[in-house]
């Protein structure tokens, strides 16, 4: 179980998320903005009779925004019994690598520095192991 | 109090056993501490002290079967030491009660702590426990032993079981709402679809039928959430005994409407600012015993907690007898504190010097104690209970006590909300909140740009005008019609108003609220997130925050005293003009009509409709009133009447939907005929068709109910064969007569004698006017003045003349 993860592109980078921090791969359709918002919010949308803040990493790792398109793939994580979707440029697998999780090796940019907490060798290539929570908030902005 | 976290489905079979055990454990420590309280005041209480004994050894029982050892030996000395007061060898004293409660504590925490690491921690209880036995050591005088119980055995068999109710854990309950959310949203979605595909009507019914148990299901659900609010009560007898025995004081307290429900999130919120205005009453309220005794008061003071429910909202009101709160003081300490200047109190009314101990950094101690001068202020109690859509109240009399009244929403879950459009998007606000709404194009609404902010006079208030498209950093819609622009007056709280311009009004709904993500509420502009039917998530606007964020000083005090004169004279002329009430018809038309004449708007299942003897009812509550329409509404899920009063009998007008109040206009274009329609007025430029209140009611009065009081009372007599009670009361009552028959010794208006030909009525008791009926057609003579008992109408001819008519 901990072993299994899910490969995804995330903000333009394949990254492998650790399956128990997930919840669940959804499709949005249309998300509803949230004005005045922090940036990286793309909207609220709901699933099922609950209400899913759907959050663009784009932003979170310093890129610009990119439009919700609808069908879009988005991967549910709950942190602090708050619902909340990130949006996937790709799902791939979800996949079980034997493979150790090592240290970061290399410069990150300071937005991917922030969310990554290690790597992993898969299939041939390295991956960073992302923690979805730390795509919610967003204190790298201030120091921007 | 503890708070157990119950683990629900996931927990093992042991898990179960001592979740149950530390809920159940919870409650009855709760109820111990009042029950333990009351029973000091009156140690004679026979029935109290067996209730605490029973309470103590429950506890006892299971938490020998759970092997817990240290609350085993805890209980049972509490036990112990009870069980000899009950067997006379020891007397009840403070200190014995002071011991008991020691206990009791020291469960809680030990309470507190298992349902945190799930197992009891070591420890050592001696020093409670030696409490007791000490005072056992030296046993006071037996007295009353004559007292001996003989059913001592008997009295643990009667268990607690005094409701009939299951224990279910909240996480369980919390899923099933959300379920029934799910079938809910699911509902809908099929709805739409089934009216897209133009399915057959039998099946649309079908599924209507289902629609209804949905949403009957949906308000059980929400009665789940419930709970009494004895709850909220149980800990405030303890904290009022020790604090009054620290302060040396006499109290006596007393609780009442604790069958009251209330939703258990609310219930969570209130709590502490309860706590807090029962401790600012006997720290600060309560005087000490001589100064008592110099007032000629009570020795021993007063503190009534009750609740009532009032509509959708309870009202839970703290009393005391104690000094109350003095305008002048609470003045000079807001001064000495610096929260208000000389000049500003000098122009303060009563009320709002009253209020000044609502304001942050505001304390009524005349020094700190370690009570309630403990940085949580009247400010705190009064944010809380309003971040919950409540409000705080004083009723103060000077030297003779204080009520703080809060009123609060039953549910904090469902709110009534309005619905409006801003940046082409849709934003509930708070219907409590909402004071008025207007169209800004409205002739009573003056708009004016000053400085670079807006301002905008409503019959003569100024109100600050803030756009929301503008606090939302958004731009307007270019779809949007400005004819459509419309300006919420909005009341966040006391005293504080500011208008609210936005791009049109959508509708009221009943609104699931949920808090939104932490992110988003950082904001500070919204208050959580919604669901309505169409299944697109909608923000909830914080119309305290939306104020905070535009940064203005929205307080009505100000502007009332330039505009005091002013308001005077628009409020005097607001008063003798009439309003209208703008709909929607059900026909798509805009029609309006008197606001005097609408007693309320109902909003109904359309199943509520129902025809009978060829006129559409409805059945609202216990009553059925007579609807003005031509068949029945299709199925529309809920349809709004219009209940139209004219001081004796209702009538119910379907609407569409309510559009806007506003002055009547003078000049009225009458219509030709008379008719629904009185006449045409120019609302904003639109037409608008008046319906004429005095037409519907001519044509339903006879179908109207009347109040019961003013029906003249119809006695019949010699209803030998019931034929008087079967075929001619029905007709009676409908014509607005009170039937009674010969047995009762009311006072009748009229008597009818159902007398065979030639029989004499005897039952002429002077006074009363009497009809005679006949059974045949042809009368027999000329000086026949009997009714044939088949012509209704002469018969109702003949009433309306003996008694002066049922109504004219």
């Amino acid at each position: 179980m901990d072993k299994l993860y899910l490969v995804a592109r995330i903000a333009d980078t394949r990254v492998a998320l650790r399956s128990r921090s997930i919840n669940s791969v959804v499709t949005v359709g249309t998300p509803v903005e949230v004005p005045a918002a922090p940036p990286h919010v793309s909207g609220l949308f709901a699933l099922r009779s609950r209400v899913f803040t759907l959050i663009d990493p784009h932003v979170v790792v310093g890129l610009p925004a990119v439009p919700v398109a609808p069908g879009q793939r988005v991967v549910v994580v709950d942190v602090a019994e708050h619902g909340y979707a990130l949006l996937a440029d790709e799902i791939e697998d979800v996949c079980f690598i034997d493979a150790p999780e090592t240290r970061i090796t290399g410069k990150l940019l300071p937005g991917w520095a922030r969310v990554a907490e290690a790597m992993i060798e898969h299939e041939g290539q390295s991956l960073l192991v992302v923690d979805p929570s730390h795509f919610i908030t967003l204190p790298s902005l201030k120091a921007a | 109090m503890v708070v157990p976290r119950i683990l629900g489905r996931t927990g093992t079979a042991m898990d179960d056993l001592l979740n149950d055990f530390l809920a159940e454990t919870a409650e009855i420590l709760a109820e111990a501490g009042g029950a333990l309280v009351a029973w000091e005041a009156d140690p004679s209480d026979r029935a109290q002290l067996d209730a605490i004994f029973r309470l103590v050894h429950t506890i006892k029982g299971s938490s020998g079967f759970l092997s817990l050892p240290r609350v085993t030996a805890l209980s049972h000395a509490a036990e112990d030491a009870l069980d000899q007061v009950r067997r006379g060898n020891r007397a009840a004293n403070a200190a014995l009660v002071t011991g008991v409660l020691a206990i009791v504590d020291r469960l809680s925490q030990l309470c507190a702590i298992l349902g945190k690491k799930g197992s009891e921690p070591a420890g050592d209880d001696t020093d409670v426990i030696s409490v007791l036995s000490v005072g056992g050591d030296a046993p006071e005088v037996p007295a009353e032993t004559a007292e001996i119980q003989l059913r001592r055995e008997d009295d643990l068999t009667a268990d607690l079981q005094g409701w009939r109710s299951i224990r279910v854990p909240l996480p369980l309950l919390d899923s099933v709402m959300t379920g029934v959310t799910d079938i809910v949203l699911s509902r809908n979605e099929f709805a739409r679809m089934l009216r897209d595909s133009g399915a057959a009507p039998s099946l649309i019914a079908s599924f209507d039928r289902l629609s209804d148990s949905i949403a009957g299901m949906r308000q059980s659900v929400s009665q789940m959430r419930m709970q009494r609010i004895d709850k909220l009560f149980s800990p405030l007898p303890r904290i009022v005994r020790d604090l009054a025995q620290d302060l040396g004081k006499k109290i006596r307290f007393a609780t009442s409407g604790g069958e009251v429900e209330l939703d258990r999130e609310m219930m969570e919120n209130i709590r502490d600012p309860l706590i807090h205005i029962v401790r600012n009453a006997i720290d600060h309220g309560i005087e000490g015993l001589n100064d008592r005794v110099a007032a000629g008061k009570d020795v021993t003071a007063t503190i009534a907690v009750s609740a009532r429910q009032s509509g959708n909202q309870i009202e839970i009101e703290v009393r005391d007898d104690g000094r109350g709160l003095s305008p002048d003081a609470i003045v000079a300490k807001a001064m000495a504190s610096r929260i208000l200047s000389a000049a500003d109190a000098r122009t303060l009314t009563p009320r709002e010097k009253l209020e000044l101990i609502f304001r942050p950094g505001f304390s009524t101690a005349a020094k700190i104690t370690a009570i309630s001068g403990r940085g949580v202020g009247m400010d705190i109690v009064k944010a809380n209970v309003e971040k919950i859509g409540g409000i705080v109240e004083l009723r103060n009399e000077e030297g003779r006590g204080l009520s703080v009244v809060l009123r609060v929403p039953m549910t904090l879950t469902i709110i009534s909300g309005l619905m409006v459009r801003a940046a082409g998007q849709y934003f509930a606000i708070p219907r409590g909140s909402v004071r008025e709404i207007l169209l800004e194009t409205s002739d009573t609404v003056r708009v004016e740009r000053v400085g670079g902010g807006e301002l905008v006079t409503v019959r003569g208030e100024q109100f600050p005008l803030l756009r929301l498209e503008a606090i939302l950093g958004r731009a307007r819609d270019h779809r949007d019609d400005v004819e459509d622009r419309a300006l919420v007056l909005v009341r966040p709280g006391q005293g504080q108003s500011y208008a609210l311009s936005v791009a049109a009004i959508h509708d009221h709904e009943e609104l699931v609220i949920k808090p939104a993500a932490p992110i988003i509420m950082a904001t500070g502009l919204y208050a959580g997130t919604t669901l309505p039917d169409n299944g697109r998530p909608v923000l909830l606007l914080d119309v305290q925050g939306i104020l905070a964020a535009a940064a203005i000083d929205a307080s009505e005090a100000g502007r009332q005293m330039d505009q005091a004169v002013e308001a005077e004279a628009a409020a005097a002329a607001e008063r003798n003009a009439a309003q209208l009430l703008l709909f929607r018809d059900t026909n798509g038309r805009v029609r309006g009509v008197r606001l005097s004449v609408i007693e309320r708007v109902e909003e109904v299942p359309s199943l509520a409709l129902f025809e009978s003897a060829g006129r559409i009812q409805a059945q609202i509550g216990e009553d059925i009133f007579p609807v003005h329409a031509a068949a029945l509404p299709g199925d529309r899920g809920t349809l709004k009447l219009l209940r139209l009063h004219d001081g004796q009998s209702v009538l119910c007008y379907p609407i569409d939907a309510v559009i806007d109040i506003v002055r009547l206009p003078e000049l009225v274009q009458p219509a030709v005929a008379p008719g629904l329609i009185a006449g045409v007025v120019l609302v904003g430029g639109e037409p608008v068709e008046l319906i004429d209140p005095f037409w519907l009611m001519e044509q339903y009065s006879g179908a109207a109910a009347g109040s019961p009081e003013r029906r003249p009372v119809c006695r019949l007599a010699d209803d030998h064969d019931g034929w008087g009670s079967n075929f001619l009361a029905p007709i009676l009552q409908n014509a607005g007569y009170r039937v009674v028959t010969e047995g009762s010794d009311e006072a009748a208006d009229v008597l009818l004698c159902l007398t065979e030909e030639g029989g004499t009525c005897v039952h002429g008791d002077g006074e009363v006017p009497v009809i005679r009926l006949r059974n045949s057609v042809a009368a027999t003579n000329a000086d026949d003045d009997t009714i044939y008992r088949y012509d209704r109408g002469a018969l109702l001819e003949a009433l309306r003349r003996r008694v002066g008519g049922a109504r004219s």
